[in-house]
């Protein structure tokens, strides 16, 4: 919540005498609310003055423009050339000297004055519509007029004012600043003047001049000056609560004979300078509580409520369903039993605390009034705002917890104001409190909040604090027993909340800063993070590039990449259909990113790690968060072999070894002649291919892409471990080169295992070539191995190895139909 | 002898300076000093001579041996010198083509700030562990302080996920990494010193806010935790981030599981802190990074003795502090580059996510 504070107005409540502004906002910024900027009000009325237009003629080259003869307080007056349509002689206005500032016609960066002649005649200045120096919403005007200060501000402001006067110091906006502040949600209390000025007494260490009071005149129910309505009105006002939970306390005052009417100009200046506007006295007076003491009020008219008997009925109840209410906002609202209202005997005339009705408010006519001062339930407020969609400065402070034993000050604050300002008489005050707040109290001792913020606090300044804060503290020499005051009671809940009020008065820069040192603790770093790391050093080092693809996902980009949406936990909230299922595996994303950049990067090498939520024993269980990599290769003419080349990188650099490939050629998302999967043991590891080029159609992407799909989680089981080595051998390897022809459904996985399976003596087989074409059969295909041969006791002599090399082709001509070329 | 030896002398280091190249160089080498040389043949008659003589031509013999030598190493690092030289021109290449490089891959810009912090926190003892991205209700909030109807739970614009209802009430993405709070505290080993680093989600979407976010959180948990560790903390971890220049500030702040609480600034890297900065033309204007000089980097507080008991941790023995706020704009505020909109780290643009 931010407030904007005006600084000349504060200091009505609190001695800032020499406290500059800055100095102001930093040291209060480090204790409690934040003043996040500052501006000055006078901006645009540097060298505005007062002027007085002694006459007003008509220009001889433009019919609607005026020559004017000012008087500026100088010796001589000041010749202006003006548009305006209000300009009369003997008129105050709003003169812009040459040099001053100003917005053209309200509009744009504010722009510097010089003398100009305009259509050949000279003018020295201009006077100013009120939204040309920033004043539009002081005094609202017509297009084309001036603003004629005399009758904005009243005949006596003029009285004693001299042509020449600043129109800053005339408005009492000269030197003034607004402070935007950031307070937060727990301190309702200081987004009110009164609450912002403690803050200050406490933290600046100055005096409080303002003073609590809750007395209001003693009602006359029937003073002679007025005409009561009806005969005989025994009680001018009846207040019933219906719902004590949701209004603990409920006010009114009635106040007959006032006279509505525009406020005055200190009040209107006041309400501008939180960005309030003006709207009528009575309503004024209401907001001007409000910025006051943080207390919504509200102003019903008597004569626009219902009443069956002779005296206006208040009623605080729950609304009926289907009621309904138009609120001061000019929209009607559909009520049901969760919202409060105030009613009277025909209906809801206000949502309580939230917006008045529009049938019962105070409007220019007024005469007759009630004054609305009350509490009610935060939650309830909140729920019922919500509910409606309806917001309010009034709902803002209600939903945060107002106490009730703030409502008589506010209340008495606002009658002293009607009366002095709209005038009338008190015929009846109403004070309905059937459940009395009690005080909160709590204690800790001097050595826990020592021990808490680290650093030694005499006690007796620990209470001074407090103390300076509004509570009432005792306690001996260890301990502090402090009653919270009614305007923290919702903020305090705990022991704890004493500390840190001690700890910010005594300012968190004075607290030294200090490295903990103590025992280690007993938990490691989570393998698994290290091991992720790892995992994309390699990938970077391959040449991928690192994606990170939201993991809320499409139905539909589940159901274009043949994956199954109803077994993924669904988002029952969600910002669109884009983001509306959980994703069980992190692969149509990324496969959607290749679609995405395919128009720019015809090459792609790509990865993401990420978590997969993947539903364990059922939906009332939370998922499985499974660590999954995906890698897609598009635009590489052999791409499968690259996913597949990198996840063999991936499992030796992470130390898995002797694993297991298997064909898999299950129709799907992947090539069912191109994809396959490595094990270890029966375990998992990944899964590399081809994308089923139906489902790279489906996403529209112009080629095919190779991917891979790797459970991190069953991998790092089985990373690094046992990290071992064998010693070189001391004797020689033969080595010798087969090309072996076979059919070509003949997988080369095959050929390994059935040379390998010949004798230990062979160590090594590794593929270098398939080839198929000119000088073999069409069904044929001759795949080149290099093969090593090696003992670890002695050299292997020349015969030894053809005799090996014999077994080698005899093997595989049985078991395979091969032949050597 | 003597005057035969003076001969030879004379048309062998003649022959040597007059050799065009190494190889003429080397066959004059070969031609008096081989093994059937003209000198070597010479020497083995020394033998013949009488001692006396023997000595005076040996000598001698050995000198014009030892000048004959010095004379050919000069004339060979004259051949060999030109030889290298002339390489030059032989075998001259365009040294302004590229070199191959080693495929060039990239990691993204939330992955290397992870990297960073996780690396800083583990230089003073904090540990990285991992808790769930979607969670209970009662992680989420319930636990940490945040009644059903709380208002505070406002600010968090929660994902809610569709499954039943359990004793821990609705399932939730996590808006937040503080679910892992109550959750390390459960695991009742003390005491803690944890960083967790997770995926977020909060329902909203603009340029300054994506619906999925990483935060990470820090959590200790010892006898004695006082204000001044969470500060020593913080104030390391700014200074190891973002320069030995830059401070921090704590201000006051509200948040329900946390007493006190704090907002932690630091100061702004493009003003000095000082909250005005110079325009294009080196006038004095507001600064536009911060506010008044000051960044906010965000939570705090001393862990709230609620949270403790709910983490089964005894709030009289145990106190402690924890802190936590978005990788990605702290990752914006180191690098200065502050991202006109957050959303670019999610959209995958290879354009973008090559220059990292």
């Amino acid at each position: 919540m931010n407030s904007l504070v005006s600084y000349h107005w504060l200091k009505h409540y609190v001695d800032l005498h020499k406290i500059s502004p800055d100095e102001f906002a930093k040291k209060m910024s480090l204790c409690g609310p934040a003043v996040e900027k500052i501006w000055r009000r006078d901006d645009l009325l540097q060298n505005v003055v007062v002027g007085k237009i002694l006459s007003v003629d008509a220009h001889p080259n433009a019919d609607k423009l005026r020559i004017c003869m000012v008087n500026v307080g100088e010796k001589q007056p000041t010749q202006i050339v003006c548009g305006g349509s209000n300009l009369s002689v003997g008129q105050y206005v709003a003169l812009a000297k040459v040099g001053a500032q100003v917005k053209w016609h309200g509009e744009g960066e504010p722009v510097t004055l010089e003398a100009a002649k305009l259509r050949g005649v000279e003018s020295f200045g201009m006077i100013c519509g009120a939204n040309e120096i920033g004043l539009a919403d002081a005094f609202p005007h017509e297009e084309k007029e001036i603003l004629d200060l005399e009758k904005e501000l009243g005949k006596d402001a003029m009285k004693i004012v001299k042509p020449g006067t600043p129109v800053a110091d005339l408005l009492g906006l000269s030197d003034d600043v607004i402070m935007d502040i950031e307070v937060t949600a727990n301190r309702v209390d200081a987004m009110g003047m009164i609450g912002m000025a403690r803050e200050a007494s406490t933290i600046l260490g100055r005096k409080m001049l303002w003073k609590p009071s809750n007395k209001i005149p003693r009602p006359t129910p029937h003073p002679p000056s007025l005409k009561l309505r009806g005969t005989g009105a025994p009680r001018p006002l009846s207040i019933t609560i219906h719902d004590k939970k949701l209004c603990p306390r409920y006010m009114g005052v009635r106040i007959e004979g006032v006279k509505n009417g525009p406020s005055p100009w200190w009040m209107k200046q006041r309400l501008m300078a939180a960005g309030l506007n003006s709207i009528s006295l009575l309503v004024d007076i209401t907001n001007y509580i409000l910025l006051e003491y943080a207390q919504p009020m509200h102003v019903f008219d008597v004569a626009r409520l219902k009443m069956k008997g002779k005296a206006p009925e208040i009623h605080v109840r729950r609304a009926k369903d289907g009621e309904k209410m138009t609120a001061l906002d000019g929209k009607e609202y559909n009520l049901d039993s969760h919202a409060l209202v105030i009613a009277d005997t025909d209906g809801p005339v206000a949502i309580a605390g939230i917006m008045g009705g529009e049938r019962s408010g105070a409007y220019s006519d007024t005469t007759d009034i009630i004054l609305e001062c009350a509490a009610f339930d935060p939650v309830s407020i909140r729920r019922t705002s919500r509910r409606l969609n309806l917001f309010s400065d009034s709902q803002l402070r209600f939903e945060k917890g107002l106490s009730s034993e703030g409502v008589p000050f506010a209340m008495a604050r606002a009658v002293e104001l009607v009366l002095d300002l709209a005038g009338g008489h008190v015929t009846a005050i109403e004070d309905v409190y059937p459940v009395k707040e009690k005080a909160k109290t709590f204690s800790v001792t001097s050595t826990e909040v020592e021990k808490r913020i680290g650093v030694k606090i005499p006690v007796v300044r620990q209470k001074q604090m407090l103390k300076d804060l509004g509570f009432r503290v005792t306690g001996t020499t260890s301990t502090i027993k402090a009653i919270v005051p009614w305007w923290r009671h919702f903020d305090f809940e705990a022991p704890v909340d004493l500390i840190e009020e001690i700890a910010r008065i005594y300012g968190y820069s004075s607290i030294p800063a200090i490295l903990p040192v103590g025992e280690l603790p007993p938990r490691t770093t989570d393998p698994e993070t290290v091991w992720e790391d790892r995992v994309k050093t390699i990938a970077q080092g391959a040449g991928l590039t690192e994606c990170y693809t939201y993991s809320f996902v499409s139905q539909a980009l589940f159901e274009k990449t043949l994956h199954d949406p109803s077994r993924a936990f669904r988002i029952s909230n969600p910002l669109t259909e884009e983001f509306s299922i959980m994703r069980t595996t992190i692969v149509p994303s990324l496969l959607n990113v290749v679609a995405e950049n395919q128009e720019r990067f015809r090459e792609q090498s790509l990865f993401e790690v990420a978590n997969a939520y993947v539903v364990k024993n059922g939906w009332n269980e939370l998922p499985n968060e499974n660590l999954e990599l995906a890698c897609a290769f598009y635009g590489h003419a052999d791409g499968f072999k690259k996913a597949k080349g990198f996840i063999e990188h991936l499992l030796k650099e992470l130390g898995v070894t002797n694993v297991t490939w298997k064909r898999m050629s299950e129709q799907g998302f992947w090539h069912p002649g191109r994809s396959v999967q490595v094990f270890k043991g029966d375990e998992l590891l990944a899964t590399v291919g081809e994308v089923s080029p139906q489902v790279t159609s489906n996403l529209k992407i112009d080629g095919r892409v190779a991917m891979a799909h790797a459970q991190l989680e069953a991998i790092f089981r089985f990373a690094g471990a046992g990290a071992s080595y064998i010693p070189p051998s001391a004797y020689p390897e033969s080595s010798r080169d087969l090309a072996i022809v076979v059919d070509r459904g003949v997988e080369y996985g095959k050929i390994e295992h059935a040379i390998r399976s010949v004798d230990p003596l062979i160590v090594h087989v590794e593929w270098f070539d398939t080839y198929q074409g000119a000088g073999l059969p069409d069904e044929k295909k001759s795949v080149a191995v290099h093969i090593a041969l090696a003992s670890r006791e002695r050299t292997l002599t020349a015969e030894e190895v053809d005799v090996l090399m014999a077994k080698v082709e005899k093997k595989l001509a049985q078991e395979l139909k091969a032949s050597l070329r | 002898m003597q005057d035969q030896l003076e001969a030879l002398r004379v048309g062998l280091l003649d022959e040597i300076q007059r050799a065009k190249t190494i190889k003429e160089l080397e066959s004059v080498e070969i031609k008096y000093l081989g093994r059937k040389g003209e000198f070597t043949a010479m020497l083995r008659q020394l033998g013949s001579l009488s001692p006396e003589e023997r000595k005076t031509v040996g000598a001698r013999a050995n000198d014009i041996k030892k000048e004959a030598e010095s004379l050919l190493n000069k004339q060979r690092s004259v051949f060999a010198h030109k030889a290298a030289s002339s390489i030059g021109d032989a075998e001259w290449m365009d040294v302004s083509e590229p070199g191959v490089r080693p495929p060039e891959g990239h990691v993204h810009m939330v992955t290397q700030a992870i990297r960073e912090i996780t690396g800083i926190f583990d230089r003073i003892g904090f540990v990285r562990e991992r808790h769930p991205e979607i969670d209970w209700d009662w992680y989420a909030f319930e636990s940490l302080n945040m009644p059903k109807d709380h208002p505070a739970r406002d600010e968090w614009e929660t994902f809610f996920v569709e499954a039943p209802e359990t004793k821990h009430g609705r399932m939730v993405l996590i808006p937040h990494t503080s679910n892992s709070q109550v959750r390390e505290m459960l695991l009742g080993e003390l005491p803690i010193r944890m960083i967790n680093i997770a995926k977020c989600y909060r329902r909203q979407i603009d340029v300054t806010h994506v619906p999925m976010f990483h935060q990470f959180e820090g959590l200790y948990i010892d006898k004695d935790v006082s204000i001044t560790h969470l500060r020593g903390v913080l104030d390391y971890f700014a200074k190891s981030y973002f320069g030995p220049n830059r401070v921090t500030r704590l201000r006051p702040h509200h948040f329900r599981f946390t007493e006190p609480s704090f907002e932690i600034d630091v100061s702004c890297g493009v003003c000095g802190g000082t909250g005005v900065a110079l325009n294009a033309m080196k006038e004095d204007v507001k600064c536009r990074t911060c506010k008044r000089g000051w960044l906010e980097l965000g939570g705090a507080g001393m862990v709230h003795p609620t949270v403790l008991k709910n983490g089964g941790v005894d709030p009289k023995k145990y106190s402690g502090f924890a802190f936590g706020w978005g990788i990605e704009r702290t990752a914006s505020m180191k690098s200065g580059t502050r991202l006109d909109d957050i959303r670019i780290l999610y959209k995958n643009d290879l354009r973008f996510l090559q220059q990292f």
